[in-house]
């Protein structure tokens, strides 16, 4: 007889809290990246995927227990960041974090552009950094982050904005405020029904590398690069000032989070700088960051992108056992020598070979890789970064058959 | 040292000011573009190999690019090409669907550095714009860029959009970007990728039959 959601619920949960506390589960679990993927699987357009809160919840649910991977897929999203950021202490909690298509247009976010608005219906949506902070406007955040954020960030990084104070401007809030409650009961709903079908969540919080900020969100990052040349000192205090605003914020995130939620950080700027640079300019305000969010109780869950082979030892800097480390194109196995007894690992099959593999070529794939990384737990797979839309879905499926073959302890 | 031999190590450095100042000064005192170029093409040279070994990372390939671009700007308008024996035309471009350009932007610096003529394609280029460049430009090899996970799939269209114009016999083609690896070049079926720009160099100049790589 098969299992009962509430068994595989438990079970599951078994799985990848054992793993993400450096301990052998009875397999290697896999996380259910599934991205654009569940809106490609169901016949949705990537426009209907990021503006149809139901159709994009069906999709979600279907594709989750249509492949039964450990945890399930979510609703894609890009950052807002600084609406959170910006409105730290006059909110009470945390305004939200993230931008989907109703948001996009309602805010008119500068930085997005979505299927079926910039983009065409079936296309994933994109990030585009931009220069919105001026490099002679270092002193100015540095002298008051959050009111530069206000002042000059919203309003040059949201079209609808511009104006603040202007009739447009409080119209376009009133709306976002409205919209964003449904977009919250919406993703409430969900993940109330992926755990009643047996799905745990995998991370609930989110966090930021504060150099990213300024690089994501501020400077864009070729900027922030040549800035690290040219105004060293200015880099490094800007990062420390809005360190302190993201360190707020994990702790509003974490009176409503419960212990041993997992928070997310995705890093951008890791891979582009030397080891040296990345001491400098980089680690400080982000390991701050971390160990902050571990003294709250939470646990880091840190998707340190591309490669992030010549920074691995800093790592073991982090308590051990108390983080999650998630890799792109970072050698797993390297990993594994290098923090395997000290951070659980994340990381599986780049987006490529869902798309121009086979499921003989997937399972070759995980089968070297286990063999590898496998003993003595502490590994979790999961797509390099997330199933891409245009996966075959016999790639998709050939992933978890090759984990249940290759990866049982 | 002459500032010939100061302007490479100040690239080398990534020494903003003086690597410019380097350069106004010996405009200002005379010395043939050409051998400013060639200096410069040391100094890349040089970055390059860093790349590659490991002691210089993005953030360092960055800069680098931003002074050799500077330094090309205020030589270009003098340097007479016919006086410079070209390696090769190269048609690059970021591929439809991705606005990436620093690591294209960083190939395109070092490609120049190397010799090699380049048309730039810019960033969100439709397949069709490729086939009409390489019937305009009829350039020895095109470079396809990408960052994101979609662009696998133009970097796909594009290259079959070349072979359905029937001109996929008459140029080499790489692909290059952080979403490159085997599993992409397996699908795509370029000539060469890669996901290092300095080794991207060192591809084309083998795709030329050149230097053994």
């Amino acid at each position: 007889m098969s299992p009962s959601p509430e068994e595989l619920y438990e079970e599951r949960k078994e799985r990848v809290d054992r793993a993400s506390s450096l301990k052998e589960p009875d397999r290697v679990p896999v996380l259910g990246g599934f991205g654009f993927f569940s809106a490609r699987h169901c016949g949705l357009t990537h426009h209907e995927f990021l503006f149809d809160y139901e159709k994009a919840s069906k999709a979600v649910i279907k594709t989750s227990v249509d492949f039964g991977y450990d945890t399930a897929g979510g609703i894609s999203r890009l950052g807002a960041l600084p609406f959170t950021l910006a409105f730290l202490r006059e909110y009470e909690g945390l305004a939200p974090v993230w931008v989907n298509g109703p948001v996009h247009d309602i805010l008119g976010v500068r930085y997005a552009r979505f299927p079926g608005r910039e983009l065409s219906e079936d296309s994933p949506f994109q990030f585009i950094g931009e220069e919105y902070m001026k490099v002679e406007e270092y002193d100015e955040l540095i002298e008051d982050p959050q009111r530069f954020l206000v002042e000059k960030l919203l309003p040059r990084s949201c079209r609808n904005l511009e104006d603040p104070g202007s009739v447009k401007a409080m119209v376009a809030l009133f709306k976002w405020g409205n919209e964003s409650r449904r977009s919250a009961e919406a993703n409430k709903k969900l993940s109330a029904e992926l755990r009643r079908l047996g799905f745990p969540d995998f991370s609930g919080g989110f966090s930021y590398a504060p150099l990213d900020f300024i690089g994501d969100y501020m400077r864009d990052v070729k900027n922030v690069l040549l800035d690290t040349f040219r105004v060293p000192d200015k880099v490094k205090d800007a990062a420390v000032a809005v360190g302190v605003l993201i360190l707020e914020m994990n702790r509003v995130a974490a009176k409503s989070a419960p212990e041993g939620t997992r928070a997310f950080i995705p890093l951008h700027l890791n891979e582009y700088f030397s080891p040296k640079q990345y001491g400098e300019f980089y680690w400080p305000t982000l390991k701050r960051v971390v160990l902050d969010l571990i003294d709250l109780g939470l646990i880091p869950y840190i998707f340190y992108e591309g490669y992030h082979d010549a920074h691995l030892e800093t790592i073991l800097e982090l308590p051990k056992g108390k983080t999650i480390s998630k890799f792109e194109k970072t050698d797993l196995r390297k990993a594994k020598e290098v923090i395997g007894d000290h951070s659980c690992i994340v990381g599986g099959p780049p987006s490529s070979l869902f798309i121009g593999g086979t499921p003989a070529k997937v399972e070759e794939y995980v089968k070297g890789l286990l063999e590898d990384v496998k003993p003595g737990g502490g590994f979790i797979l999961s797509p390099a970064v997330s199933i891409p839309g245009n996966a075959r879905p016999e790639n998709v499926r050939a992933l978890l058959k090759a984990v249940e073959k290759h990866g049982a302890y | 040292m002459t500032s010939r031999g100061k302007i490479v190590d100040a690239i080398v450095d990534l020494d903003e000011p003086t690597a410019l100042g380097l350069a106004d000064e010996m405009i200002k005192s005379g010395v043939d573009p050409v051998e400013i170029l060639e200096r410069c093409r040391e100094g890349m040279s040089i970055v390059g190999e860093r790349f590659e070994s490991g002691d210089f990372f993005l953030s360092e390939m960055i800069m680098a690019a931003e002074i050799f671009n500077q330094i090309m700007e205020k030589i270009r308008p003098q340097l007479k090409r016919s006086f410079i024996e070209s390696k090769g035309k190269i048609v690059i471009g970021t591929v439809e669907g991705d606005v990436h350009d620093i690591g294209k932007n960083i190939v395109i610096a070092l490609l120049e550095a190397e010799g090699f003529d380049i048309v730039d394609l810019g960033v969100d280029v439709p397949p069709k714009r490729f086939v009409e460049a390489i019937r305009k430009h009829a350039p020895d090899i095109v470079g396809m860029s990408s960052l994101l996970t979609v662009a696998i799939e133009s970097t796909k269209r594009t290259v079959d959009a070349i072979a359905e114009a029937g001109l996929r016999d008459k140029v080499r083609v790489i692909i290059g970007g952080g979403r490159v690896d085997e599993y992409t070049t397996e699908y795509v079926k370029p000539d060469a990728s890669t996901d290092n720009a300095a080794q991207g160099v060192r591809l084309c100049k083998k795709l030329l039959g050149g230097v053994e790589v």
